[in-house]
């Protein structure tokens, strides 16, 4: 299996400049217009070594909540949409009926 | 192989380059102008108007002439233009097929091919109406680039050291501002973000409202709605944002707006720079959100940007080289051409692209996170309807991303895979794209049928959406264009090429017939004309374009019943006695 410091031709030891350098290189060698397979797969090798960076600075330690994502606004908005809903859906009853 | 032209087809301006022993530049047209205004019109006798000739009638005939047409791409506004109607795309090829004209005259050699820059924030359907319109020109598209990662591409800087570049790019119709890292020949895109609905053509339109406001509370009547004086109003708004970016006040002037009884009633009175900057700050403070939504998206900090580079004509306005000095901490690099660099860019990347001489490498992302409807644990209960990004915004393209669903009711035998385009929590809020059914899926329970979706997006903008059932592996793909506006079959783009060929021919001919007709005038007419040819030599802006216009319906008379010859010497008359 190739590691993504394999697929930039680095030591896994690389510094972070070196990791850029190496990149860079690959970029030369696979432009994106010409070699879109090889590029992607690049791409995601430098993305996931530079992760791996972030995570040993310390990112880790900034835990994020689970439901982080649904945030308190969106709530009222599906709220209010669902009551727009029922609005409508009575209209329609109403119409319906008569 | 030929060589490929770079082309900036902007909402106000649209320019075109050539790399020629590895350098860049713009090409002149005939009369050695760099840029030609976006604006396609039909003079008074059917003849075509692209560029200049348009928008110096636009005043008087705001129903013949076409401007800002950028603003519609990708959706299927129609403009009537003489005896039919087009799309916005149609219009654009008009614009499209002058510059590639032009390229042609300049180089002396037929031009085929080409790079269109496109702002960075348009949608899928914006790139493929614009991609479109260079097919019907007659162009092959080469890429689509976006024109803040274009200005970044003609930015020389030639140090191996890496620099951070915001650029701040705020055109006649459209904003966008890219965080932007280049070392040596590599320029790679951080993060963008922008409004394609933002730019010059709104402080126009606030300042074309504020000289309405300001008629009223002089003359203590409303100015008629009409398209003339509208037109008038918009032309003299302009010209004042443009006068006010070099000087504190200016003078409004037009004359003959209404009557009120007998009395004539003009629109004369100074406006401040200050004034137009209150108008623009609320516009403004939005595109500063934008800056710092980039920066974050980017990771990064206003103190760990090297430069700010300026593009687009609207960064004239001094207000807003304050507004982002004082935002970033840094006063905007001089030196740019904010007209121009983002065709010199596009020509840059044409040139690699067909193999010239030149070491440009481009790392661009995508402006719009994609994703598809799911529904999703919430503390509300389970929410159907929610979207799941599966490519977010800013990831390089091309892209290729996977995630993995599973079914939500027991026994479930088809699942609907709805592709949408933005960055609302709630799917049905953002643009969709398209939709298809994976079926016949075998009876499991709720939750323990996976299917992966994997989405593909290519330099192109084209999104392969495929969704696989991982036990038996039934498989259901899509290609995702903008349904609204279907790319051309071949046979649809050889009637538009026709049609457009066509529209360019015909203004030839006309142009020759137009020639002869000038003999019957009277001879205090010849005389009048003489005069005023003379006078518009001396005048600017608003004032030569009034009286070219009217100088245009005298010469188209003589071919168009419809003119009244007797009315259009008094107002010559008139022109030249108030001039």
């Amino acid at each position: 299996m190739m590691t993504p410091h394999d697929r930039l031709g680095i030591a896994p030891d690389a510094t972070p400049a070196q990791v850029k350098a190496a990149y860079h290189a690959k970029l030369k060698e696979f432009p994106a217009h010409s070699h879109p397979e090889e590029f992607k797969a690049v791409r995601a090798a430098y993305e996931s070594i530079r992760k791996g960076e972030a995570d040993r600075d310390g990112d880790f330690l900034k835990m994020r909540p689970i439901e982080a994502a649904i945030a308190p606004e969106l709530i009222q908005t599906l709220k209010l949409n669902a009551i727009a809903q029922l609005d409508l859906t009575l209209e329609d009853l109403i119409r319906e009926t008569f | 192989m030929s060589r490929a032209i770079g082309i900036d087809l902007g909402t106000t301006n649209s320019e075109v380059a050539i790399v020629e022993n590895g350098k860049a530049r713009v090409l002149p047209g005939e009369n050695g102008d760099l840029i030609l205004p976006s604006c396609v019109g039909l003079s008074e006798a059917g003849k075509l108007l692209v560029g200049r000739d348009a928008l110096r009638q636009y005043a008087a005939a705001p129903e013949r002439t076409i401007k800002s047409i950028k603003r519609w791409m990708g959706t299927d506004h129609k403009t009537t233009l003489g005896d039919r109607t087009y799309l916005p795309h149609e219009i654009s090829a008009i614009i499209l097929r002058s510059l590639k004209q032009r390229a042609e005259n300049a180089l002396n050699e037929p031009v085929t091919q080409a790079v269109i820059t496109v702002p960075a924030y348009f949608t899928d359907a914006q790139r493929q109406a614009t991609k479109t319109a260079g097919e019907i020109a007659g162009l092959e598209v080469l890429q689509i680039i976006n024109e803040p990662t274009a200005a970044a591409l003609a930015y020389d800087l030639r140090s191996e050291d890496t620099e951070r570049v915001l650029v701040y790019d705020l055109g006649g119709g459209t904003f966008d501002v890219s965080v932007v890292e280049i070392t040596g020949e590599v320029t790679e895109v951080l993060a963008s973000h922008g409004n394609n609905r933002l730019g010059g053509d709104d402080f126009d339109r606030a300042l074309q409202l504020h000289l309405k406001r300001r008629f009223q509370q002089e003359h203590k009547i409303d100015l008629p709605d009409d398209p003339v004086i509208n037109a008038r109003l918009l032309s003299a708004a302009e010209q004042a944002k443009i006068e006010l970016s070099t000087h504190s006040f200016t003078t409004v002037r037009e004359a003959f707006l209404a009557t009120k009884g007998k009395t004539a009633l003009h629109l004369d009175f100074e406006l401040a720079r200050t004034d137009f900057e209150s108008l623009i700050q609320p516009l403004l403070d939005e595109t500063l959100a934008a800056i710092d939504r980039a920066l974050s998206d980017a990771e990064l900090s206003a103190e760990d940007l090297d430069r700010v580079i300026l593009v687009g004509g609207s960064t004239r306005i001094p207000l807003i080289q304050q507004l982002i000095e004082s935002h970033l901490g840094q006063a905007p690099t001089d030196g740019i051409e904010p007209d121009l660099c983002v065709a010199l860019g596009a020509s840059l990347q044409a040139g690699v692209l067909t193999g010239a001489a030149i070491d440009a490498i481009l790392v661009d992302v995508i402006p719009h996170s994609l994703g598809i409807a799911v529904a999703m644990d919430t503390p509300m209960g389970v929410m159907p309807g929610l979207f799941s990004v599966i490519v977010p915004r800013n990831s390089v393209i091309p892209a290729s991303r996977s995630e993995v669903y599973s079914t939500f009711a027991d026994n479930q035998d088809t699942v609907e895979v709805e592709v949408f385009q933005g960055e609302n929590a709630i799917a049905q809020e953002n643009v969709p794209l398209g939709s298809f059914h994976v079926e016949n899926l075998p009876p499991k329970p709720a939750g323990t049928l996976q299917i992966e979706v994997h989405f593909d997006f290519d330099l192109n903008g084209i999104l392969t959406v495929t969704a696989t059932e991982k036990g038996q592996g039934q498989k259901q793909s899509l290609i995702v264009n903008d349904n609204r506006i279907d790319r051309l079959s071949a046979h649809e783009l050889r009637q538009a090429q026709a049609n457009l060929n066509q529209l360019f021919e015909l203004d030839e001919t006309i142009e020759v017939s137009a020639e002869t007709t000038t003999i019957d005038f009277s001879p205090e007419l010849i005389q009048l004309i003489e005069q005023a040819t003379a006078k518009l030599e001396t005048l600017e802006g608003e004032s030569a374009e009034e009286l070219q216009s009217l100088l245009d319906q005298i010469a188209a008379a003589p071919s168009d019943e419809s003119i009244d010859l007797e009315v259009l010497q008094s107002e010559l008359e008139d022109f030249l006695y108030y001039a």
